[in-house]
């Protein structure tokens, strides 16, 4: 699902003495079946933007384009019920979201609602938790006894069980320990490179955006003021100091390697880092 | 959805009105829902009209917001005054068409009914708009004291409603996470059946309620670490001082109400 922001202008509580401006001049593109991250400081319209992919908030001017979908301020209700189970939305926080008896039957609630079969919703429950690796022990346990690490995983469970084209992250590994933030890291990309689905990531964590996307979007004051790969974003960090935003640590160490005179190209991650650097050990000295 | 509720909503401001102590915000609002039914003629209603006017524009926020405020209720203003206009019986008729049976003291007291509705709802909405939430616990907990002699336990209330206030805004966020969540997983609130809807809001309520015990487990956890041991011998941070601008309010209030009740032998 290729998604496009055309102009898009949002405000809270509009015609109110609480109005408050969300997002304005918003145009950008999220590519077909790519890892996009979503990078930007506290408040500059990052979680305004991606209740637009979900239609829970309506654009007050412009238009946002899902696929086929077109959402502007007019868009009815019952269109956008239906762009929403090709959906995947994970909040941050999600655990704050599981109320069902047991944890099967919280991941089986999304599917269920969109129309499948207690059968096929209850396949798609378990293959959802086979794939988060909560063990079947756990499937008839109340969702409350479980640790906050294994919460999020059933929570997250329970929207990839929807099987959705789109999934967006809205940072998913918040407050987990680095395993866990490893793991599920590793499962979002998998599943986006098994099912070619597109994929949104907002985060905080440089490091992710430099390993897993393929396309960075920056936001800044409520609209958005660069996209491009990874590289081109992460090219200038005078411009992303400005935007209290900063490179992944390898990048830091290849500029600081840089200052002594040991020039490298193009390190975004630590693979990129090591990679170069035993080249250059092994006498592979590139000229520059 | 809970956005466009004006009432028990704070709107900064540094007028006279906002200056004022909040106990005399309180007592006073709570006076004036006595003091309104002395009224009993024209004259009486548009002087309690006027001053509460006065008292509006004083704040300096503009009518349309207490306006606005009273949209939440314009239903049930509206159902009452129906009810007065149609089933007050004595009086003169002045229709009667099939069952429908309107009497002139049918309108006069349905008239009052909407007169007395709108000025007590303005009137107390200048209380929560002028006044910061914390500052009317203060308030309530310094005008409970007294009654501490009798048993009530007024810190612990004053603590409760202090926390509750609080926690007002944080909750209302997160229902509207949780919604956003819900809704996300396909449900949908506000459609469908009756039975539906209900059905609707368990998956909303749930979380709501079990966070809320977490929270209050968390909270108290970091209350006792920071050395709280229950109301007494605490000393305040905020403390409320009587300015002369309170006085002269509680004496304009008093000339009010005395002119008010001087308005029933008028007519």
């Amino acid at each position: 699902m290729a998604i496009n922001f055309d102009q898009v202008g949002f405000t809270y509580q509009p015609n109110t003495p609480f109005a408050t401006p969300g997002l304005h001049d918003v145009s950008f593109e999220i590519p077909e079946g790519k890892f996009t991250a979503v990078i930007g400081h506290t408040g500059s319209g990052k979680s305004t933007m991606v209740q637009h992919l979900d239609g829970l908030v309506l654009p007050t001017t412009g238009k946002v384009t899902m696929g086929d979908q077109v959402v502007t301020a007019e868009t009815k209700l019952k269109e956008l019920n239906e762009m929403r189970a090709h959906i995947g939305l994970v909040f941050q926080f999600p655990e704050a979201q599981l109320f069902e008896q047991t944890v099967l039957k919280d991941v089986m609630f999304g599917p269920k609602n969109f129309g499948a079969s207690e059968e096929d919703a209850q396949a798609a429950a378990e293959a959802a938790l086979k794939k988060v690796a909560i063990s079947p022990d756990l499937y008839e346990r109340s969702p409350f006894e479980l640790s906050g690490g294994q919460m999020r995983r059933v929570a997250i469970a329970g929207v990839i069980a929807m099987e959705p084209d789109l999934l967006i992250l809205d940072e998913p590994t918040a407050g987990l320990d680095p395993q866990g933030q490893r793991e599920l890291m590793t499962l979002f990309t998998d599943l986006q490179k098994e099912r070619h689905i597109t994929v949104v990531l907002i985060t905080h964590q440089m490091e992710y955006v430099a390993q897993y996307a393929d396309h960075v979007v920056v936001f800044e004051h409520g609209t958005v003021v660069k996209s491009g790969s990874p590289t081109t974003i992460f090219a200038d960090e005078e411009w992303l100091h400005e935007k209290q935003l900063d490179v992944p640590a390898a990048k830091q160490f290849a500029d600081a390697l840089a200052e002594k005179g040991i020039q490298l190209h193009n390190v975004l991650d630590i693979d990129q880092l090591a990679d170069q650097l035993a080249a250059r050990l092994n006498g592979e000295v590139d000229h520059v | 959805m809970f956005s466009n509720m004006i009432i028990g909503r704070y709107m900064p401001g540094d007028s006279w009105i906002h200056r004022l102590d909040a106990r005399t915000k309180l007592v006073l609002s709570i006076a004036f829902i006595f003091v309104v039914f002395f009224a009993n003629n024209v004259i009486g209603y548009a002087l309690a009209g006027a001053f509460t006017l006065l008292a509006i524009m004083m704040t300096g926020l503009g009518v349309g917001v207490f306006l606005r405020g009273l949209r939440p209720l314009v239903l049930l203003m509206f159902i009452t005054t129906l009810l007065q206009l149609f089933f007050v019986q004595t009086g003169d008729v002045l229709v009667h068409w099939a069952f429908i049976k309107i009497t002139t003291d049918g309108v006069i007291n349905s008239v009052i009914v909407f007169v007395r509705f709108m000025l007590i709802i303005m009137f107390s909405t200048i209380l929560t708009l002028t006044t910061q939430p914390l500052a009317v616990a203060d308030g309530m907990e310094s005008l409970l004291k007294p009654f501490k002699k009798f048993g009530l336990p007024v810190s612990e209330l004053a603590l409760m409603l202090s926390i509750a206030l609080r926690f007002v805004p944080t909750l209302m966020d997160e229902a509207q996470s949780i919604m956003n969540a819900q809704r996300a997983r396909g449900v949908r609130f506000n459609e469908g059946s009756l039975m539906a809807r209900i059905k609707s809001f368990v998956p909303l309520l749930i979380p709501l309620f079990v966070n809320a015990i977490k929270r209050a487990i968390e909270l108290g956890d970091a209350m006792e670490a920071r050395g709280y041991r229950g109301g007494d011998q605490r000393t305040k941070y905020r403390v409320l001082t009587w300015h002369t601008r309170d006085t002269i309010a509680i004496i304009g209030f008093l000339i009010f109400t005395v002119a008010l009740i001087a308005t029933r032998w008028m007519m």
